[in-house]
């Protein structure tokens, strides 16, 4: 005769920087409505179905894992979400990026270099719009090109909260965002992630800007040579 | 298609079960010094402070200040004349009458609007003393409140020393005023785990009148100066515009310094036992996970090869997800709170679950 297993956990929660900020406006501002899973820690590739005890033990390596406490940066947690879907799915959503090779701004452009418009394409399931987490807005600027459609869909990763907080980062939902050059003090090169709204799919391509205020200088003085 | 679930939220006078469950206070005792330690046996004070506004009051330090940076303030101790005898200046000589100043702070902060000098209980000449010793207990280490019926003080003397504690124990329907609740300070020892009267005596049956008043909500603690002289042979210097340094006189008898080289009856200073008590409002959120929800994964090992095949071929029509974090989200889906679970936990189709989260403020 064994313990029965309690079907309810309880674990505490501590308030994430939005959270904080929101409860310091006042009880109103602060108001949650909804929850969501994730499985940030998880790699599905240690569910072993060759594990000799049998089926029972297939996520055995996973189940007991030690987990790392909450980070209250927002940035940090819920990033790969669990999903409800239909049961005889068979592929998950994919989303890939357009451009996917990625976006470079060569010195060669300079500051004339044309925008690129960065969109998400949802295979397998339908995203009605993107959360597009710029990590880096010093190396380029990003706007919303078509903004997303139905109102009420919102971000998947939060917004950050301020220039103190995440001074380089900016987060936009929207169908599609423009990216464009702006002039960088050295080469640098950043990340755009991709979130889909509806299906919580990510995708990543890399932004690298080699227009430099030196480059432009040079360029300059070549014209007036 | 969803990545979030609603709380179904119900008006808390509805019959109905909601998920979310409000306003749920819990009641938290510790011990009241650092590192949340119940007594205090060794006391210091800080030679710059002495110099600087010692006249005042004195903070007590649970380690030397001048050798150990982790030191931190656990109460100030201070002395209050209500004419500001026992410091330099009274009207019309200069000087900061610093023992006015402290009684006037106190009788302003404690008493009603029209009230002027303290009232111990009792009988007797020092029933309204004109001077008292006071005890206010450092901010974080009070958090909220002190824990009626849960203190006790040791004041050791040249001569003679006494147990302090509140007489909370046998007051059902404690005074409430100005500076809150209010409790008489009385003779005896909590050490048997209740509060344990010295001879049985009362505040009311004290001679001379009672030991002070004790404010559990500001975490202050009032002494009757004359009644504490006589019991701890403090010597207080009384006189007009002169420099008693009273403080450091009641310092001595907490701290243990004022008793004589081998006095062994277990009450020689160094002691103050206490605890606080805060209450934590907590929200809690009922995380209802039916069985046909959230058995699929966007993490990137879920799938394998670009066409979003399953890494694991059997999670066709059976797929097995492990939540590791439950986030609680605004209706902006911003990310307000965040609960993570001490191991993973599988989910499948064949498998609900329910996470409390619990949520202090």
């Amino acid at each position: 005769m064994g313990f029965l297993n309690n079907t309810t956990v309880t674990v505490d929660a501590i308030l994430t920087k939005k959270g904080r900020e929101l409860l310091a406006q006042g009880t109103s501002a602060f108001n949650i409505t909804k929850f969501a899973l994730a499985d940030d820690e998880v790699d599905y590739r240690l569910f072993d179905t060759s594990h000799p005890n049998g089926s029972d033990y297939y996520g055995a390596v996973i189940e007991s894992m030690p987990l790392l406490e909450a980070f209250p940066d927002e940035n940090h947690v819920m990033r790969y979400k669990l999903v409800t879907l239909p049961k005889n799915t068979q592929k998950m959503p994919i989303l890939s990026v357009s451009p996917n090779q990625g976006i470079v701004f060569e010195t060669s452009t300079g500051l004339g270099a044309n925008p690129e418009t960065v969109g998400g394409t949802t295979s397998n399931a339908t995203d009605t719009s993107y959360t597009f987490i710029l990590k880096d807005q010093t190396v380029a600027s990003m706007t919303v090109a078509v903004a997303a459609g139905s109102p009420g869909t919102g971000a998947t990763t939060p917004f950050f909260l301020g220039d103190d907080d995440a001074p380089n980062s900016l987060t936009l939902v929207a169908k599609s965002v423009t990216i464009s050059v702006i002039a960088v003090s050295a080469r640098k090169s950043t990340t755009l992630i991709v979130v889909g709204n509806n299906t919580g799919a990510t995708a990543s391509i890399t932004i690298e800007n080699k227009v430099t205020n030196n480059s432009l200088a040079a360029g300059n003085q070549n014209t007036s040579n | 298609m969803a990545i979030f679930k609603s709380f179904n939220i119900v008006d808390a006078q509805s019959p109905q079960s909601s998920d979310v469950v409000s306003n749920v206070k819990d009641i938290v005792s510790s011990g009241m010094w650092a590192n949340g330690a119940a007594s205090l046996a060794a006391f210091y004070t800080s030679s710059a402070q002495s110099s600087s506004n010692g006249d005042y009051y004195l903070d007590v330090y649970d380690k030397d200040p001048q050798s150990d940076n982790t030191a931190a303030v656990q109460f100030s101790v201070a002395y209050g004349h209500f004419n500001g005898s026992g410091s330099l200046g009274k009207v019309g000589v200069a000087g900061n009458r610093a023992s006015a100043a402290i009684y006037r702070q106190l009788t302003n902060t404690l008493l009603g609007p029209n009230v002027s000098q303290f009232t111990f209980a009792g009988s007797g000449n020092n029933v309204t003393p004109k001077y008292v010793y006071a005890i206010s207990i450092a901010r974080q280490q009070l958090r909220e409140k002190m824990d009626p019926g849960n203190w006790e003080l040791h004041l050791s003397g040249s001569s003679s020393s006494i147990k302090l504690i509140d007489d909370s124990g046998a007051t059902t329907n404690p005074q409430v005023n100005q500076g809150g609740r209010v409790f008489n300070v009385v003779s005896g020892s909590i050490a048997s785990g209740i509060a344990v009267l010295e001879d049985g005596v009362t505040a009311t049956n004290q001679p001379g009148g009672a030991y002070g008043l004790f404010y559990p909500d500001l975490g202050i603690i009032v002494l009757n100066g004359p009644v504490v002289d006589v019991s701890g042979s403090i010597g207080a210097v009384t006189t007009t515009n002169t420099l008693g340094g009273n403080v450091d006189k009641f310092y001595a008898l907490i701290s243990g310094s004022a008793t004589p080289t081998g006095t062994t009856d277990g009450a020689g200073g160094k002691f103050f036992k206490a605890r606080r008590e805060e209450v934590i409002t907590s929200q809690h959120y009922f995380c209802r996970i039916p069985n046909k929800e959230f058995n699929f994964s966007a993490n990137p090992t879920f799938v394998t090869g670009s066409q979003g095949n399953f890494q694991v071929a059997s999670f066709f029509k059976n797929p097995k997800t492990f939540i590791t974090q439950v986030g609680l989200y605004n209706s902006a889906n911003e990310l307000l709170a965040i609960a993570k679970l001490s191991k993973p936990l599988l989910k499948s189709y064949s498998r609900e679950a329910i996470i409390k989260v619990k949520l202090d403020f």
